[in-house]
């Protein structure tokens, strides 16, 4: 079993999957590909949102959830850190 | 006293392997302090603090050979005035305070990357080896394959840390890191048997592909997370919240 992940892990895991879909994503899709529950989403999300590392896009009746330019940056930053951190066993 | 072994064609290539050393050196402090920034993981400190010592000792090496070869700084002093020999003995200590602090920031920051995964740390301990680091860079001023043999000790232990950190991670890059401190050892090994001149310049080699390695390290955590899969693509299918 693999370990749990942290708030920072579940907040990277959000923004990566953001990335790898060409920078938006649907709600539902996000709470399922994050393996997040939707109310665990809903906390991360609103979080996120209020950090300006995503914003929220509504069009023809569906929302859409948007990374921004520093949700980018932040999400590339903490990778690098990781990569790090797990080359020189920190 | 003879200061340095270099040969004499080879005087000047040296300086550049150890300024391409000390770049790429700089590089991975600097990453190491971007990520404390970060993370303020003590750990991440301790390792750049680690790194910024080598690269000192480094910058060390290259202050002193650099006016040991090219007459710069105190040694053209001696051209314009009568040689004195107050002077003299005064160029005498510059160069034995640069290479004393090259051997000793680089035991230093040898000594603080190997405690790095140590998870008891004594004070104690840390003063007492500190004590032993500075007695044993006076002496290899005199004895020179003394800092090669420590520095030997402490890049096997270095390179054993990481050896147990592959173990438990099977990074790609923690692999090309034992290849790094792997490679070190065997340029201090042939620098302690470096009677012959051919040698020497041999340990330099390894010791330039070994940081050249270490570039590629560098650029290769840079790069890192930059890129992602496009679509598709779970991270974590099996993970619990």
């Amino acid at each position: 079993m693999e370990k749990k992940r942290s708030r920072m892990d579940i907040i990277s895991d959000i923004l990566v999957i953001i990335r790898e879909k060409g920078g938006d994503i649907k709600p539902t899709h996000l709470m399922y590909k994050a393996n997040l529950s939707h109310s665990q989403m809903k906390i991360y999300l609103d979080k996120l949102i209020k950090k300006r590392l995503l914003k929220k896009e509504s069009s023809g009746g569906s929302n859409k959830i948007i990374i921004t330019k520093k949700g980018k940056e932040f999400s590339v930053k903490y990778l690098q850190m990781k990569e790090f951190e797990n080359t020189f066993g920190l | 006293m003879k200061f340095v072994l270099t040969p004499d064609w080879f005087l000047g290539k040296d300086i550049l392997i150890e300024a391409f050393s000390f770049i790429v050196l700089f590089a991975l402090s600097f990453i190491c302090i971007k990520n404390y920034k970060l993370n303020k993981s003590k750990k991440c400190l301790y390792l750049g603090t680690g790194f910024i010592l080598i690269t000192m000792a480094q910058l060390a090496t290259i202050a002193t050979k650099l006016v040991l070869y090219y007459d710069i700084g105190p040694s053209q002093q001696i051209g314009s005035v009568i040689i004195a020999y107050q002077l003299v003995k005064s160029v005498d200590i510059f160069y034995y305070m640069g290479f004393f602090f090259h051997k000793l920031l680089t035991l230093i920051g040898f000594y603080i990357i190997y405690r790095l995964p140590i998870e008891k740390k004594s004070l104690e301990d840390f003063f007492l080896t500190l004590y032993f680091i500075v007695i044993f860079s006076i002496l290899s001023i005199g004895i020179n394959y003394l800092f090669y043999v420590t520095s030997l000790v402490l890049l096997l232990l270095i390179t054993k840390n990481y050896l147990s950190v592959y173990r438990k991670n099977k990074s790609q890059n923690t692999k090309i890191l034992i290849t790094v401190f792997a490679l070190l050892s065997l340029s201090n090994v042939i620098f302690i048997l470096s009677k012959v001149s051919t040698m020497y310049i041999l340990a330099n080699i390894i010791g330039l592909i070994s940081y050249i390695i270490l570039l590629i390290l560098v650029i290769r955590i840079s790069k890192y997370g930059k890129k992602t899969k496009q679509d598709g693509y779970n991270i974590r299918h099996t993970c619990d919240n």
